[in-house]
């Protein structure tokens, strides 16, 4: 069978030499539409990367609750204030919302102009955070030495830090920061927990990540924080929904019950990663469309020139074609003969496409850091593709000269 | 070996039926050598494609080898083609890309030879035309002599019990044309029936027997020896 197979497609390969430069056409087109297709595979795949590495830092179940500042209800009395005080926060750790799997509070601000951060005469210019114990977890931070936050430390607004790969190299340099000690503002704090270098390079370079460098964090207890600021004010909640899809919902949630504890004075918002996620996954989406409906075209434009080549191909050679049928080839010989011939000019067409793309695609993935290289599924459906391309453009001509009487092919001039 | 009876054969011409064939009652036994001669249109063409199983006929029967032929599918004619009937064409009909050997080894593609044996069996059929020493030339690298003795081979090499050729000698010259008819006595007399279309009585002189159509009937039919 495999030796009947290859010696038909010997065959074929002769019939090609002859249209060589009309056949070269086609197998671009094809080449262009295979391409495009590994183009959209890597796309998707980059995506799937930049959604999974890079969104996954912030916590892919992350929501964020805060005043709604753009509020300009002119019945309203304007207040000062973030609108969430810690009776709110007591009320919302206390299992109040059930699609909310944890909370944490968030403080940020200065004491003076600025925080003076500072270890034996090294600065840093690290942005400073209160939080609470979980709030590692919900963003998924990694500590790589030492611990997390325990509720204790909070309680007992302990001077105690997690601080970021960044920070503890201009603070510490090359040595171990753990159980170190440092100033935020004179006051000593020591090291308890390094975060694991967490990379949003990629969104960095596209002006995104909200302009925080993951690397250059500290985090205090957000009562300690509280403390050094003298008030009693949290500037927003960051949560971890249940599941992805109940973020809004745990969004909604929260939001109630700041509301009914301060309805009449603030309004809020939220943001969630979902939404986020939804976005990129909609601009994804919009992109891979356009690779696919160009994919589409091309492949078009090359099963096209196919069908041409081999419809004048059927031709030419219809006195060969009745010749065969004379020596003793059956309807399926002659079908099997021409459909082969387009099989192997949208193949060779894939093959080119397929090297093109793996070619793009390592190029890309150098220069996003994302590795793009084509999976096994997408070469086989390149693959997949090109055949059946061959096939469907191949089979009208091929079913034409398969149903040429003997005779009249004969007599064609 | 060949029965033909009552065999009509009509093209429809705008609102006629225009006969090609009519009323052919044919009786070839093996070994034979037959001319078919006779004027421009009046249907040898026709009657040898009848009898090599390429075209169909419109009423009567035949049959071929102890093989029915007139009920017989497509696929059947193939491999009866195939199997049985070697074709000799006026202008050769051989596939121009390709070597001469190669347009030899054709007929054992579709009879399921292994490319090996195939060469070999292909390379023999060409010795014994004597033309081997062409085997890897394209045809329009080859004279017409030596196309057509290219396209006898191809004929022969599945060896068939019957042998068609229409015009063969059409396309050559008086000196080449012998040179194949004398191939053609040489294959008769090794056993070969042969049924051959010519427009000229020194070719027809090859054969042991002359059918003259006339307007799709058969007008006369001479058996010499
Ligand atoms: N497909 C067809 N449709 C209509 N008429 C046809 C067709 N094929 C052949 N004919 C007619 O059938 C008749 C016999 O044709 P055929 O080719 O058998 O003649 P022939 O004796 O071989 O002539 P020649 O000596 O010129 O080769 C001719 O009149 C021809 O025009
Ligand atoms: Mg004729």
């Amino acid at each position: 069978m495999l030796i009947f197979f290859l010696d038909r497609f010997y065959q074929s390969l002769y019939a090609l030499k002859d249209n060589l430069r009309r056949t070269l056409l086609s197998i671009i087109g094809i080449a262009i539409g295979i391409a495009a297709v590994m183009a959209v595979g890597a796309i998707s795949k980059g995506g799937n990367y930049l959604i999974f590495s890079e969104l996954e830092t912030f916590g892919l179940n992350s929501l964020w609750v805060s005043r709604d500042r753009a509020d300009k209800d002119p019945n309203r009395m304007v207040r000062e204030g973030t609108g969430i005080s810690n009776n709110d926060y007591l009320a919302l750790t206390a299992d109040c919302c059930s699609a909310v799997h944890r909370i944490s509070a968030i403080v940020y601000g200065t004491r003076g102009k600025r925080n003076i951060i500072q270890a034996n005469n090294r600065y840093s210019n690290a942005q400073l955070q209160g939080v609470d114990f979980s709030l590692t977890t919900i963003a998924n931070d990694v500590i790589v030495q030492g611990r997390a936050f325990r509720s204790r430390d909070i309680s007992k607004r302990r001077t105690v830090a997690i601080i970021g790969p960044t920070v503890a190299k201009d603070l510490f340099g090359e040595a171990s920061p753990l159980g170190r000690e440092f100033r935020i503002n004179n006051r000593k704090y020591t090291v308890i927990g390094l975060l694991e270098d967490k990379s949003r390079d990629f969104l960095a370079s596209i002006g995104s990540a909200g302009g925080q460098d993951a690397n250059n964090r500290i985090l205090i207890p957000f009562t300690t924080f509280q403390q050094m600021l003298g008030n009693k004010k949290i500037n927003y909640l960051q949560a971890e929904a249940v599941t992805q899809v109940q973020a809004a919902e745990a969004a909604e949630q929260i939001i109630a019950i700041l509301k009914r504890h301060n309805g009449r004075n603030f309004t809020y918002k939220s943001e969630t990663m979902a939404s986020y996620i939804a976005t990129t996954e909609r601009i994804l989406d919009g992109v891979a469309m356009i690779g696919i409906i160009a994919a589409s075209v091309s492949l078009l434009v090359g099963g096209m020139g196919i069908m041409n080549i081999m419809s004048t191909s059927v031709l030419e050679r219809t006195r060969e074609i009745g010749l065969r049928k004379a020596i003793g080839a059956r309807k399926r010989d002659i079908l099997l003969q021409f459909l082969l011939e387009a099989v192997v000019i949208s193949t060779a067409g894939g093959l080119i496409g397929l090297t093109l793309g793996t070619a793009a695609s390592i190029v890309l993935s150098e220069l996003t850091g994302f590795p793009l290289a084509p999976s096994f599924v997408v070469i086989v459906i390149a693959l997949v593709v090109s055949v059946a391309v061959g096939i469907i453009s191949g089979y009208l001509p091929a079913r034409r000269a398969a149903n040429l009487p003997p005779v009249d092919a004969l007599r064609y001039e | 070996m060949i029965h033909l009876t009552g065999i009509y054969k009509s093209y429809r011409v705008g609102e006629r039926d225009l006969p090609i064939l009519r009323n052919i009652d044919l009786k070839v036994s093996a070994g034979e050598f037959i001319a078919i001669m006779g004027p421009s249109g009046s249907g040898k063409t026709t009657l040898l494609n009848v009898i090599g199983c390429l075209d169909s006929v419109d009423a009567g029967s035949y049959t071929l080898a102890g093989e029915t032929i007139e009920h017989a599918t497509d696929d059947e004619l193939a491999r009866i083609r195939n199997r049985h009937i070697g074709f000799v064409f006026q202008l050769f009909n051989l596939i121009p890309r390709i070597s001469a050997l190669r347009n030899v080894e054709l007929p054992m593609i579709y009879s399921g030879v292994s490319p090996v044996e195939r060469q070999q069996l292909a390379l023999q059929a060409l010795q014994r035309m004597a033309i081997d020493d062409r085997a890897d030339h394209a045809p329009n690298q080859l004279s017409g002599g030596q196309q057509q003795r290219v396209a006898i081979a191809r004929a022969l090499v599945n060896n068939p019990e019957l042998l068609v050729a229409d015009e063969p000698t059409g396309s050559l010259d008086s000196a080449t044309g012998s040179e194949i008819m004398n191939l053609f006595s040489q294959l008769n007399q090794a056993g070969m029936t042969i049924i051959m279309v010519t427009h000229e009585e020194e070719i027809a002189a090859y054969a042991g027997r002359i059918i003259r159509l006339k307007d799709g009937e058969i007008a006369a039919d001479d058996k010499r020896c």
